[in-house]
């Protein structure tokens, strides 16, 4: 056994699954309280790594940032889950609220068209040019080496950033004012609706917080890996989309642990099965198919009953 | 009464069928026929321009999109007969890539005042606008596709150029270097999964392979920008990774993640594809192949002074574009041509090594192939931009 190999393999599997888990969370929120599959989420995930970069050269760029480095990332994060937060509000007020009591479909097609109307404005704005965070400059290039585990900082950051966020919400569901009422229009809409709670802010809040999450993640992913790009949201929110369904789709706790199967079985999948590094969409996916097909409600969701 | 509905829907499908199978049929002829077609050349004369303008390899196509735009500019301001560009974005990398290009090559091929095409960029897009262009009689031009079976397969002869050498003369300059200089026994490559790109590894693999080396192989999508899990596979005591990539962000991107794993000890090279300052500015321990540019060229020297950055990945299609605007200059001698005469006069293209910032002299042997460019540069980053070291 190569324990380098694995040591290195799982950090990077467990860095990936961060990000995949956060933008699941989008997903799994949303899909609770509306049922709806949210595929515009991705794109949001990619303007906030354009908004998080913006924020950077706002602050005075990589290589002289005018607040210090860790000022400069805790802005980035800031305005980027603001205005990923803002975003999806907006996508839900004009995209899918006109749309709530069509049938299950138009809002399908609403989410797909918001997604390519997301990628082309970003290539029409931002350019085709990739953009670069240059994160060593920004925070240097130190790796932490205990024997054969290196962790680089934005790998460490990553892992223990998305862990901060997803206690937060957790906490933030459970036990807040706001996340009761969530959990209520989940459950039923309409009693939620006769008791009182406004379902259209509701649902607005679980739209912020979910794009905001989505945010986050998009300047983690610049952080470790560099660059950004405007179709950088498509694949990724695909495999959001598969952590979500892999941990229950409509689960919080579902869409962590989804994400970070996800991520570790891509990182495993390319280090140890045959031509892993070319195909390792095709190993995740599979393993989506595979879960849907043994376990069509995920690891952590309910199977619901369907009114004859 | 439902049946007779059904009869009259079955019949009004089949002639749209056989509509569309006639139209099928008939649209070869009708292309062929356009190669020698007498069209009048007018007052501006119109090349086709096919580059990834977006999708995942904008960031190249931008590049040749400036080089041909500043041809053009140049060319016109002092040209009576003016020339424009029909640009159709091939969209290369994405997954509807050579989709778009045949796209874009029928649009050519049926627009009448398109005289020659310059592009596409990618050896794919070559292979899968092929049949179009050349039954549209259409000669095309490309500055940067090097696969090198394109012009030795004989498919192509006649119709297709290029203003780049192939990947044989590439792939020999870099693993004759590995071998012969940098002496290395240990190199992991690892391809784009495009055909430029397998081409260059399979060849560096082959005679490396041959020389003892130990070669270990690997591929990653185009799309892909999160190389750690590829990263930990490579071992900690490999020399160098050889990635012959077109994608200059995904290069430095490659680099940047290999420091980040600890691993910025190992050399990396790369091919014509990712010479840009962005690559070598991920450090010293970077080298690279490019075609040879003329360093005292005039061209280069105005064309830097008007875009910022070294896009030099661009500039075979300036010669590209350079080529098709003198041939059909040549052809359009009498006021009217054909696109048969257009590819016979790229044949015969002569454009002296003065006028050329390729440093040489363009013009191509019977295969389409430059005749007169038999090497690659090779190059060392010094942390911010590339330094000619053979």
């Amino acid at each position: 056994m190569d324990w380098s190999l694995f040591f290195d393999l799982t950090v990077s599997g467990l860095t990936l699954g961060s990000l995949y888990a956060l933008i699941a969370l989008g997903y799994s929120m949303v899909y609770g309280i509306l049922k709806l599959l949210n595929f515009a989420h991705g794109d949001v995930y990619m303007i906030g790594a354009f908004i998080g970069w913006f924020a950077l050269h706002g602050l005075g760029g990589p290589l002289k940032p005018d607040v210090g480095a860790w000022f400069a990332v805790l802005g980035m994060f800031l305005f980027a889950m603001l205005g990923c937060g803002v975003l999806g509000v907006a996508i839900e007020r004009f995209a899918y609220r006109p749309l709530r009591n069509a049938p299950r479909i138009a809002p399908l097609i609403s989410a797909l068209g918001v997604s390519i109307f997301l990628q082309n404005s970003a290539l029409l704005i931002f350019g085709a040019a990739f953009r670069d965070y240059n994160t060593f400059s920004l925070i240097g290039g130190k790796t932490y080496n205990y024997g054969n585990l290196y962790l680089s900082v934005p790998q460490l950051m990553t892992i223990l950033g998305a862990l901060g966020l997803m206690l937060a919400l957790t906490l933030f569901v459970s036990r807040s004012r706001v996340g009761k009422a969530m959990r209520s229009v989940a459950i039923d809409r309409e009693a939620a609706s006769m008791m009182g709670i406004d379902v259209d802010r509701v649902i607005s809040v679980t739209f912020f917080i979910g794009s905001a999450l989505a945010g986050a993640a998009g300047v983690m992913f610049g952080l470790v890996f560099g660059q950004i790009y405007q179709f950088m949201g498509f694949i990724a929110g695909l495999k959001g989309f598969t952590a979500a369904v892999i941990g229950g789709i409509g689960s919080i706790p579902g869409a962590m642990i989804g994400g970070l199967v996800v991520g570790l079985a891509e990182s495993y999948a390319t280090g140890y099965l045959p031509q892993g590094s070319t195909f390792q969409n095709l190993y995740v996916f599979a393993l989506l198919i595979l879960v849907i097909l043994l376990r069509p409600s995920g690891l952590f969701g309910r199977a619901v009953i369907q009114k004859a | 009464m439902r049946k007779l509905i059904v009869a009259v829907v079955l019949a009004a499908v089949s002639v749209v069928l056989a509509t569309a199978a006639w139209g099928s049929t008939k649209a070869p002829q009708r292309l062929a026929a356009a190669g020698t077609s007498l069209v009048k050349c007018g007052s501006t004369r119109t090349i086709g321009f096919m580059v990834p303008a977006t999708g995942p390899a904008a960031s190249i196509g931008v590049q040749q999109v400036h080089w041909a735009n500043f041809f053009v500019k140049t060319y016109n301001k002092s040209h009576k007969k003016k020339i424009r560009l029909k640009l159709e974005d091939t969209m290369l990398g994405a997954p509807t890539g050579t989709a778009e290009a045949l796209k874009g090559a029928q649009a050519l091929a049926s627009d009448p005042s398109v005289l020659a095409v310059a592009g596409p960029a990618g050896s794919n897009e070559i292979i899968a606008v092929t049949k179009s262009l050349k039954s549209a009689g259409l000669a095309w031009i490309s500055g940067s596709s090097t696969k090198t079976t394109l012009t030795t397969d004989g498919t192509r002869t006649g119709y297709m150029f290029r203003t780049v050498p192939p990947d044989a003369v590439q792939g020999t300059t870099a693993s004759n270097y590995i071998l012969h200089v940098l002496r290395y026994k240990r190199v992991y490559i690892i391809d784009d999964q495009e055909a430029y790109s397998t081409g260059l590894a399979d060849t560096v693999q082959a005679k490396l392979k041959a020389a003892g080396v130990k070669v270990t192989r690997d591929g990653v999508s185009q799309q892909q920008s999160d190389f750690s899990s590829l990263i930990a596979k490579i071992p900690r005591n490999t020399q160098l990774v050889y990635i012959p990539w077109q994608l200059v962000p995904k290069g430095q991107a490659f680099g940047q993640q290999m420091k980040a794993s600890g691993r910025g000890g190992i050399k990396l090279m790369g091919s014509d594809g990712l010479y840009d300052s962005a690559f070598a500015s991920v450090g010293k321990n970077v080298y690279d192949t490019n075609f040879p540019l003329n360093p005292s060229s005039g061209i280069i020297a105005s064309f830097r002074k008007s875009h910022s950055t070294g896009e030099y990945f661009g500039a075979p299609t300036y010669a590209a574009v350079q080529v098709a605007a003198t041939a059909i200059t040549k052809a359009c001698a009498k006021g009217s041509t054909t696109r048969a005469k257009v590819r016979a006069a790229i044949q015969r293209t002569r454009i002296p090594a003065s006028a050329s910032l390729l440093g040489v002299a363009l013009r191509f042997n019977h295969n389409g192939d430059l005749a007169t460019l038999h090497k690659f540069g090779l190059y060392k980053s010094n942390g911010s931009q590339f330094l000619p070291i053979g």
